[in-house]
């Protein structure tokens, strides 16, 4: 990774921290950028549920695949650990873990990973999510790497704070929920537009974006139209 | 941790239900009970414009109800229209004069302290909101919310057993944990649903639901065979019993 890469990444996800941004656009950024400054092949954003259940809410690639593997740690894998101690968790090699996460290290590596990380996105006291980055290679990130991911996952952070202030846990409550929401009708979205298309889902993510880009439109707003037909894509 | 708590709170719906088929009503009673609050109240909402208090468990919860439809504005209009919870910790702090200018006093007035409006949805799906006041100002507990969440998720389900779908106490206990609930595939098939079927996401949902159950399969196994193209629906004229209903 180059400086100016870096420097590049941390400009455009400030600048896109104004008044009026969408939630879902900005994390699926910090996603992709969270691939290419630390050189993973993939990484996930999951934030906690008032259930105390990680959610997947943006992803690097929307393939159905990665998002699988993402939502697969509601109750193995490195993104609970990482919640539930609030400690980074690094797994330089994959063939290490299958008694420990059986389901997760199984399904990680049929998708062709060979090491994962999971970073902490923390507010205060409080954990609220985790960053998974995942690798094709074994081998661990070094110190220099993590910290900058968890400088992107802090950045991601402070993003799905900045659509209102958060004063109490109620309305840090309030934001979580509808970043979930936002998230499942992101899917919901893919659907509609694959069966009109006739394309796979995970080429309709690729539609939807670039239409909402076009027409200047929030992600999820855009994805609420297509859904009650007040949109098409 | 998740399971324990959507058993809990069935089994208090259940135990206010007495033997009787669950309800809305028994939703609303099991909620005040099961988070401690002084009342509750359901409205089904299909859109802000068009809505409908199916039940509120005393005459303060109604009369919330009543001055939300009559003003247009309030906790729970703006959680339906936001999808994510509207927790008022304080109602006679400024902020929410400010927010709500017609509702806030009316409610104050009823000697509402605090108020939670939790919207009743799956994703785009959005049936209505689950209302619960307390008269004493002061927020819900961590704990408190999360059961009031799972209420919310009870009134949901049985929300679209009233829309004809009938599913077992058993099944809906379990699809309330079960982790393909959560699925993107069962989101996507909605939509695909939705296209195949002209309908609304609410009967896109109902039916790969009512598929789900009629075929005695898992709702993540249906959706996946609708996203792989393996299963397509057609839409339901009288009669037709494509999906085995």
């Amino acid at each position: 990774m180059s400086e100016r890469q870096l420097t590049e990444a941390f400009v455009e996800l400030a600048d896109t921290l104004v008044d009026d941004f969408d939630m879902m656009d900005f994390l699926h950024q910090v996603t992709v950028r969270c691939a290419q400054v630390l050189d993973v092949s993939a990484a996930g954003v999951l934030l906690t549920d008032q259930r105390g259940v990680l959610r997947v809410v943006a992803a690097s690639t929307e393939q159905t695949r990665l998002l699988e593997l993402l939502q697969l740690q509601t109750d193995e894998g490195p993104c609970p650990e990482c919640f539930h101690t609030g400690r980074p968790i690094a797994v330089a090699d994959l063939s290490t873990t299958t008694s420990r996460w059986p389901r997760f290290t199984a399904e990680a590596r049929r998708s062709g990973f060979a090491s994962v990380h999971a970073l902490p996105m923390r507010l205060r006291t409080e954990v609220i999510g985790a960053l998974n980055l995942f690798g094709v290679e074994p081998g661990a990130l070094d110190e220099n790497t993590i910290r900058l991911g968890q400088a992107l996952a802090d950045v991601a952070t402070i993003g799905l704070l900045q659509a209102r202030a958060i004063r109490h846990r109620e309305t840090l409550a309030e934001q979580l929920q509808t970043a979930l929401n936002s998230r499942i009708v992101i899917e919901q979205a893919k659907g509609v537009v694959a069966e009109r298309r006739k394309i796979d889902v995970d080429q309709s993510f690729i539609l939807l974006r670039s239409a909402a880009r076009t027409s200047n439109r929030r992600l999820s707003e855009l994805a609420r139209a297509v859904i009650d037909g007040s949109a098409i894509v | 941790m998740s399971s324990d708590r959507v058993v809990r709170v069935w089994a208090e719906v259940g135990r206010q239900a007495e033997g009787n088929p669950m309800s809305v009503a028994h939703v609303c009673a099991a909620a005040v009970v099961g988070v401690g609050v002084d009342g509750a109240g359901v409205t089904v909402m299909v859109s802000p414009a068009v809505r409908d208090s199916v039940h509120a468990t005393d005459h303060v919860a109604g009369e919330l109800e009543e001055w939300q439809l009559t003003f247009g504005e309030g906790p729970c209009v703006d959680a339906f229209a936001v999808g994510g919870p509207v927790l008022v910790v304080d109602l006679g702090s400024p902020d929410f004069l400010a927010r709500w200018p017609a509702f806030t006093p009316a409610a104050l007035n009823s000697g509402v302290g605090a108020l939670f409006a939790l919207p009743v949805q799956v994703g785009a799906i959005r049936l209505g909101v689950l209302d619960l006041y307390r008269v004493r100002p002061g927020p819900l507990s961590p704990a408190e919310l999360a059961d009031a969440l799972a209420f919310a998720d009870a009134a949901g389900t049985l929300l679209f057993d009233e829309a004809g779908i009938r599913p077992t106490t058993v099944a809906v206990a379990g699809q309330g944990d079960d982790p393909t609930a959560h699925h993107a595939q069962v989101y996507q098939a909605t939509g695909m649903l939705l296209v195949q079927l002209g309908s609304s996401a609410e009967a896109a949902f109902a039916r790969l639901r009512a598929y789900a159950y009629a075929h005695d399969r898992r709702l993540g196994d249906v959706a996946r065979d609708v996203v792989e193209r393996r299963l397509r629906l057609r839409p339901d004229p009288p009669g037709d019993d494509d999906d085995g209903r």
